[in-house]
């Protein structure tokens, strides 16, 4: 029998946020927010660019990599029946302790979302399929993106939604860096920098119909050093994508990939 | 010579004084490659295995430069419906006599238990591989000393280690076929996945389209290392 929990105090919920690193700024309570490296009007320009625009009314959601969760809630927020969040670097990382982090927001938020304590490169159908896939600030993550890709393409029902650091985006030829040690961001976990052209193949390559492209939302002025796509499975329900907004571009139609190349260029 | 006939031959391979298989690489153009990547090193009882072999050429080649032992190995060649690639090398093994081993595999798919070799020969590498990334580790976890690639290159105006793709209609658009890497992304890849010393070396006939590659571990002989001076240069010991 699971007891009710007590609810923390004021006091001992701002304790116990102190207690730990947080990457995602989440409002638990009237001013009470996690102190994240990523602060709240990011993850709201973010949460603009990536959920706001995608029907997630009664979809099942995979969130690869969810650190503390910010997306996941949003997910749930924006009405999917179940989400399940997911990651191992950060939740079994020695300073971060991301899955604690991901529990204390969670059971204060009062949301119903499963987790899983998996790492992507080990993901495959066995933990499901879900309508939604969210594969946020991790591509650039792994060695082997490409096996990576192809787990999230087998776990897709309908539609993958990538977010990605970015690279070559001023050429019209597919090509990803490779950044050794710590070369991008003083990161030692940052390792691939792939362009739009780049994207688009692997991603048909993978069986994606349709794929839609739009800059991140932020910082203004370098719209192409990141990038966001949803990729569209043939079996996919286009309700969920239909009311998304202008600035996301079909980036499979003749001669997009030139256009975003061009304006990286300019 | 009706043995021969019955077989499509990528190689041109001399199976005896008079006959050599009709192959669309020449045996002069194998031969200039055979010795570039070979030449550097002792192969005398030395174990090998052949990723991608086609028709065998260099397992053969191998054999005939004294390696103890040597595995064949393909997997889109010999496995495309209709293809009689795998036959073909097993039947230059025969008329040649040189005791080599055949075996179908997906480097993707090479694990330690596969077994160890000093020397691993993965010629056109990158070209044909989807994901040449889990490739390049199932030839790691299987090498017990030197790598040897060849392969197409490509990003060599980028200072940067660069992999660019190129792709095949398919479908849904067009299908990532095959990368061709820069010298400095075979570098830094080989680097992380564990070897110390890499030697660069243009094509011996294609120039700079295509490229070279000795990868040696760190538990290799220093003298391994004597033969790879002339045409190669080292990525990770310049000067």
């Amino acid at each position: 029998m699971d007891l009710p929990k007590t609810p923390l105090s004021n006091s001992a919920l701002l304790n116990r946020i102190k207690q730990y690193h947080w990457f995602h700024s989440i409002p638990l309570r009237p001013g009470i927010t996690t102190y994240g490296a990523k602060t709240e009007q990011i993850l709201e320009q973010e949460e603009r660019a990536l959920i706001s625009g995608i029907d997630f009314q009664g979809r099942t959601v995979l969130d690869v990599g969810a650190w503390n969760g910010y997306f996941s809630f949003s997910a749930k927020r924006h009405g999917a029946a179940r989400v399940l969040a997911t990651d191992s670097f950060t939740w079994t990382h020695r300073y971060y302790r991301g899955q604690e982090t991901f529990e204390l927001a969670r059971d204060e938020l009062g949301l119903d979302i499963d987790s899983l304590l998996i790492d992507p490169t080990q993901i495959t159908p066995a933990i499901g399929t879900f309508d939604i896939v969210l594969f946020l600030g991790v591509f650039y993550h792994l060695f082997d993106p490409i096996d990576v890709l192809q787990r999230m393409r087998a776990v897709t029902g309908q539609l993958l939604l990538i977010e990605t650091h970015q690279d070559l985006a001023d050429r019209t030829q597919p090509g990803m860096v490779f950044y050794p040690g710590t070369i991008l961001n003083n990161d030692p976990t940052n390792w691939w920098g792939p362009n739009p052209a780049l994207m688009l193949h692997l991603l048909q390559s993978l069986g994606f119909a349709r794929l839609l492209y739009r800059h991140y939302p932020h910082p203004p002025g370098t719209p192409m050093t990141r990038g966001i796509y949803a990729c569209l499975t043939p079996e996919a329900d286009l309700a969920l994508v239909e009311r998304l907004g202008p600035e996301w571009r079909e980036l499979d139609a003749p001669g997009m990939v030139a256009a975003l190349a061009a304006e990286v260029r300019r | 010579m009706s043995g021969v006939a019955s077989y499509r031959w990528l190689q041109s391979i001399r199976l005896g004084p008079d006959l050599v298989t009709p192959g669309l690489q020449t045996e002069a153009e194998l031969a200039r490659l055979e010795e570039a990547l070979f030449g550097p090193i002792n192969l005398a009882g030395a174990e090998v295995i052949e990723v991608g072999a086609w028709n065998g050429a260099f397992s053969l080649a191998a054999k005939r430069r004294g390696a103890a032992r040597v595995v064949a190995t393909d997997h889109l060649a010999w496995t495309l419906p209709g293809s009689v690639a795998q036959a073909a090398t097993e039947f230059a093994a025969r008329e040649t006599g040189l005791g080599i081993e055949t075996r179908v595999m997906d480097p993707r798919g090479f694990e330690p238990s596969f077994g160890q070799f000093h020397v691993v020969v993965a010629t056109e590498f990158f070209t044909q591989l989807f994901n040449p990334i889990a490739a390049l580790k199932g030839l790691r976890a299987i090498t017990s000393r030197l790598l040897l690639i060849e392969t197409i290159q490509d990003g060599m105006e980028e200072n940067r280690p660069v992999m660019m793709a190129h792709t095949l209609p398919t479908a849904y658009g067009a299908a990532v076929a095959g990368w061709a890497p820069n010298p400095e992304a075979v570098k830094h890849m080989l680097r992380e996945l564990g070897f110390d010393r890499i030697f660069h070396r243009d094509h011996p006939t294609a120039g700079r389209g295509r490229g070279l590659y000795a990868a040696l571990l760190p538990e290799t002989p220093e003298e391994a290392l004597t033969g790879f001076v002339a045409l190669w240069t080292s990525l990770t010991h310049p000067g």
